[in-house]
């Protein structure tokens, strides 16, 4: 008796996981990416290995009619990185260093190495990255094909530390590009998202890694615009810069606190410069992360917690390669038919205030689940063809857990409909690299060099080799 | 003898298996991260196989005296190893743990047959290695379930303390019973000379 009720038990648990899991993105033999939406059948994925191998594959794909679609760690969140019976070339593999130059103070490497790859390769030099993401998980060529931005507030979006690279293009050739040699790229490729061409290796400036020495300051969100305009950005010893808004109830986006990194000149850097390895605290900081995401008393005690945590880091000094790798461990999510996904708004400064009021009116009455928002400062830079950055600006980065339904996802797309048209309304822009709910008006207004990209796409790649749902979605006619 | 003799067997064996069914499969994937190429990862079992067998050969004269305190010390020894792979950073301290692991399978498997064999009669084992059997699968079976939501809640260094935890539940539960339980089977194995000589 006892034994046919532990089977049945079993039996029925089995079942429930089985349903609760066969849902689409959670599908093992489909591709997709980071977001887990629109998963497709691909004709394959290729490790990338050799630059002979990458050139073959071009050229396979242009006899056979195929696309290809090019993919890092695949944190793009739009269908960047595959396209439905293509082949997907993973540059993960393909990740040496290939040179550092302490004396020009650059560094080449393959498009697939990480962020991490670089800072354990230009580290011992007493050498950093100039821009990245907040995570050294990002691959160096996925970065440069978003334009990525982070902490970093003195050194503009990552255009502006790469010094050239390789592209493989459509036709099969191997293009060096850089502001002077086939220039008419660099702005295209670089924020291209991939559809220009494939890029082999890259050359990066770099900084000097330094010590800085943490502070942190609370504040409203009415008062943030001026603190950081008086005490951050007229401090040039500030280097790097971060913020958060509330998102829990008792403080809903009007609580902030800052972070800023501020050189100390008086702590050697030997001695102070090893890389931490490793993630810290992952289980007690995933659990609460998990409240923070289930509940609102979670989202009360969640703040509280880090409003506590930066309190008591005040006053310690780390290394800029160390500042620059923060852990992201906690914030892994694999739950079935859910997801949190990113979305980024760019906002200038002297308009924050203002739109966060619009913005607070939208999430209210569209109740979505935002789990987080960080703020860091991009300055103005137009280079790229699809730059985000029109004048300085206040980078938004908002998290979101969303139901991964279809009728989930329309919801979805309304809500951030509406919150793209008060940032359109307050001078803003958002960030490309996440899933596509932004209308193809939307994307026009805010992008209006699109018609200079997708011209210059087709004049690149004509037969439209190189192909993802950034370009099904946003090219339009 | 019946099946009651053996419960707290089957018992405290449940929870080992709780305790490996709940970490084994998500302790392939970490072995096979911990290994660049399938070659390392073959390495890594070899180096369990070649200590269990080698340990075998140590225990086989001592496990008739002994068997439940090796029971118990392979729950142990699991514990521990299950407590120090969070922190492991070298696939060298992987092989030396993969080795641990070896030595303690060797206990429990022999100890485990043993016990089996102590507490089980000659005609009558059918039905008591059945019952093992069931219960030391159907606990596999929940624990690997539950190991999986575990992870997608909380890190598989989570899955390495909770089954180190259920290591050493089952050890003090080998322990506490396993004495006994032994002394039962001792006591009924006299009395059964006894009536033997009668």
């Amino acid at each position: 008796m006892k034994k046919s009720i532990a089977l049945l038990l079993l039996a029925a648990l089995s079942l429930y996981v089985y349903v609760r899991n066969d849902v689409p993105d959670q599908d093992p033999y489909a591709i997709t990416d980071y977001s887990r939406l629109h998963p497709v059948k691909v004709e394959r994925v290729v490790k990338g290995q050799e630059e002979r191998q990458l050139v073959a594959i071009v050229q396979e794909a242009r006899q056979k009619g195929l696309t290809v679609s090019i993919a890092g760690q695949r944190h793009s969140q739009g269908g960047h990185t595959y396209y439905k019976d293509g082949i997907v070339v993973d540059m993960t593999s393909f990740n040496r260093i290939l040179a550092v130059d302490p004396a020009r103070k650059t560094v080449r490497v393959q498009a697939g190495a990480t962020w991490k790859d670089v800072q354990d390769a230009v580290n011992p030099y007493g050498l950093a990255v100039k821009t990245k993401q907040s995570q050294n998980i990002f691959t160096v060529g996925g970065s440069i094909s978003i334009n990525a931005h982070g902490r970093d507030i003195r050194n503009g979006s990552l255009i502006k530390s790469v010094e050239s690279f390789r592209l493989l293009t459509a036709d099969g050739q191997i293009k060096q590009v850089s502001r002077t040699e086939n220039a008419d790229l660099f702005p295209l490729a670089l924020g291209g998202y991939g559809l220009f061409g494939i890029i082999l290796d890259v050359t990066l400036t770099l900084a000097d890694d330094e010590m800085y020495r943490i502070t942190s300051d609370r504040m409203s969100v009415g008062e943030y615009s001026a603190y950081f305009q008086n005490r951050v950005k007229s401090n040039p010893d500030i280097r790097l810069h971060l913020a958060r808004i509330s998102v829990a109830p008792d403080s809903f986006l009007t609580d902030m606190y800052a972070i800023n990194y501020t050189v100390d000149r008086s702590i050697p850097l030997r001695g102070h410069d090893r890389l931490n390895e490793g993630e810290r605290l992952v289980i007690p900081t995933k659990l609460m992360f998990n409240l923070n995401r289930s509940f609102d008393w979670g989202k009360n005690v969640f703040w509280d917690l880090q409003k506590r945590f930066f309190g008591t880091q005040q006053g310690t000094v780390i290394s800029r390669n160390n500042a620059m790798r923060s852990e992201s461990g906690f914030m892994e999510y694999r739950e079935a038919g859910k997801n949190d996904l990113l979305q980024e708004y760019f906002i200038p400064p002297d308009e924050l205030s203002a739109f966060v009021e619009d913005f607070k009116a939208v999430l209210r009455s569209e109740s979505m689940n935002l789990l987080n928002i960080t703020v860091r400062y991009v300055n103005r830079d137009e280079e790229a063809k699809l730059s985000y950055a029109r004048e300085d600006m206040f980078a938004l980065v908002c998290l979101f857990n969303v139901p991964l339904t279809e009728q989930g996802q329309t919801q979805m797309k309304q809500s951030v409909q509406r919150i793209l048209d008060a940032v359109m309304k307050h001078r803003g822009t958002y960030y490309l690299p996440y899933a596509p709910y932004a209308s193809l008006d939307q994307f026009r207004a805010m992008y209006p060099n699109y018609g200079v990209f997708f011209n210059k796409k087709d004049e690149y790649d004509p037969e439209h080799l190189f192909m993802n749902y950034f370009y099904e979605n946003y090219r339009g006619e | 003898m019946n099946a009651l003799n053996a419960q707290w067997l089957i018992r405290s064996q449940s929870i080992v298996t709780l305790a490996a069914g709940m970490i084994y499969p998500y302790y392939l994937l970490f072995l096979k991260n911990a290994g660049n190429s399938y070659s390392k990862y073959g390495l890594a079992f070899a180096v369990f196989t070649v200590s269990s067998a080698a340990v075998s050969q140590w225990l086989a004269p001592r496990l008739d005296r002994h068997g439940v305190r090796m029971l118990a010390a392979s729950s142990l020894g699991m514990a521990a190893v299950m407590l120090a792979f969070p922190w492991v950073m070298s696939y060298g301290l992987v092989l030396v743990l993969q080795l641990v692991m070896g030595i303690c399978n060797a206990m429990q498997k022999m100890s485990e047959r043993l016990l089996i064999a102590d507490h089980t009669q000659h005609g009558s084992r059918g039905v008591v290695i059945g019952s093992f059997h069931f219960w030391t699968s159907a606990a596999s079976g929940f624990a690997v379930i539950l190991g999986g939501f575990l992870i997608d809640w909380l890190t598989i260094d989570a899955l390495f303390y909770a089954s180190a935890l259920l290591y050493a539940l089952s050890a003090w539960a080998v322990w506490r019973y396993g004495r006994h339980g032994a002394g039962r089977a001792a006591a009924a194995e006299s009395q059964r000379a006894a009536h033997r000589q009668l």
